[in-house]
């Protein structure tokens, strides 16, 4: 606690690892909400009769209430977490233009990516007197929206990658930059869940979903290393690198 | 520790980063590619009479297409390590040429299947034949900003970086592998 308490107080770093830390608790409850608790992950089928339908919203029911309030609540912990990447950016010798246009398409991006399926399920769940047929309207809503809008997250991808690949600073890996290109890439391949209702590119398929959500996973724990590694080897200088210095003297 | 042997040591060609996207590529596709056996065993019927409306002649111009494509970004890779700018840049320019070749043969392809009956949602097989053609025509829209990027190295001449043009050219081969193993997997 004392050791806490110091690091508070004096540590220069302390805004960056609050941001970290909402980043790594953000992705924890996103996790236990939507998988084991509203179970709106995987995705159930899209090709459900409104019985079925119906069904699915009753049997759920207190699950997503419950996960999708906390959902509400914490919302905002994607702010620090689209910052910190910001950030990472803004000490690249790159213009501040990525870090802005990152900022902005990530923010708007969790509406359709997020919000807007924990809105509808939400809705769905809360008047479970409702017409079966627009309990499934409701339930195509959230769903599409949620899996089918990802390419929004594709054009943030190529900016972050962008950047890391111009960068003199090393602020990131290059690797990391292109691993940010086969996330963009698996991205697109959701955009057929808006056409199929079943086979492997629906919303639940096993390319559109399964294989995508694997990448994503390696790609989420590979970002959130990468900025630990940038906060621990933040020393808050200014200008160009030594070596940098060096060759262009 | 190593003994000197003499010989120069192996580099890896381009920047080592490059090669994790090569690898991870390759994971993703492999899984893609596993998806669609898993299907293609299962419904084998199905698949061997729609792969009978493709026209073999589309998939064989396109593979020769995309195979003369890496060979001349192979010459364009010796030519620049050779420094002879002219050279690599004409290399790197009918490398294009070839890629933009093989992006007007898939789309004219496309056209004429949907307007054949064939399109996206037809059945199975097409479902997969329009999806991993059409993430391959993605990796080759990229390969393209990769050529960019190689002609702009080549006009910087004394500030060229030998291993962004190779780290393009990696890029671009793999390209060309991803369709030698998608064209195997379609029409066989």
């Amino acid at each position: 606690m004392r050791s806490i308490a110091w690091h508070w107080r004096n540590n220069p770093k302390r805004e960056l690892w609050l941001a970290w830390y909402a980043t790594v608790v953000f992705y924890n409850i996103f996790f236990i909400v939507f998988f084991p608790v509203t179970h709106a992950q995987p995705p159930p089928h899209p090709g459900w009769s409104d019985a079925q339908v119906a069904y699915w919203f009753a049997r759920s029911h207190g699950g997503l209430l419950a996960g999708f309030a906390i959902m509400f609540a914490i919302a905002g912990l994607t702010a620090p977490q689209n910052a910190l990447i910001a950030y990472s950016m803004r000490r690249m010798s790159v213009s501040r233009a990525f870090a802005y246009s990152y900022l902005v398409m990530y923010s708007l991006s969790a509406l359709p990516g997020m919000l807007l399926l924990c809105v509808v399920l939400s809705v769905g769940a809360l008047r479970p007197g409702r017409d079966p047929a627009q309990l499934h309207w409701l339930y195509d809503f959230g769903f599409l929206s949620f899996t089918g809008t990802m390419g929004i997250f594709l054009i943030g991808s190529l900016v972050w990658m962008l950047a890391i690949l111009l960068d003199k600073n090393r602020v990131m890996p290059k690797w990391f930059g292109y691993l940010n290109l086969c996330n963009a890439l698996t991205e697109v391949v959701v955009a057929p869940a808006w056409i199929f209702r079943t086979g492997v590119l629906t919303w639940n398929g096993l390319i559109s979903w399964w294989i995508n959500i694997a990448v994503f996973g390696i790609y989420t724990g590979a970002f959130i290393m990468q900025l630990r590694n940038l906060i621990l080897r933040e020393d808050f200088g200014d200008g160009p690198l030594p070596s940098l210095a060096e060759a262009t003297r | 520790m190593t003994a000197n042997t003499g010989k120069p040591a192996r580099a890896i060609p381009g920047q080592p980063d490059m090669w994790v996207l090569v690898l991870f590529e390759a994971l993703v596709f492999t899984a893609y590619f596993a998806v669609y056996l898993f299907h293609r065993s299962a419904h084998s019927e199905l698949f061997l009479r729609s792969q009978a409306r493709l026209d073999p002649r589309f998939g064989t111009l396109n593979t020769l297409l995309m195979l003369t494509s890496s060979l001349f970004m192979l010459r364009c890779v010796q030519a620049s390590r050779a420094g002879a700018i002219r050279a690599a840049m004409t290399s790197a320019l009918i490398t294009g040429l070839l890629g933009t070749a093989f992006g007007v043969s898939k789309i004219t392809e496309w056209i004429r299947l949907v307007h054949g009956g064939s399109g996206f949602t037809s059945n199975e097989f097409f479902e997969y034949y329009f999806f991993l053609t059409g993430i391959h025509f993605l990796h080759l829209l990229i390969g393209f900003v990769a050529i960019g990027v190689i002609a702009c190295q080549l006009r910087r001449r004394e500030r060229r970086s030998q291993e962004v043009v190779e780290t393009c050219a990696t890029y671009w081969h793999t390209v060309d592998l991803l369709w030698v193993l998608i064209f195997s997997l379609l029409t066989w």
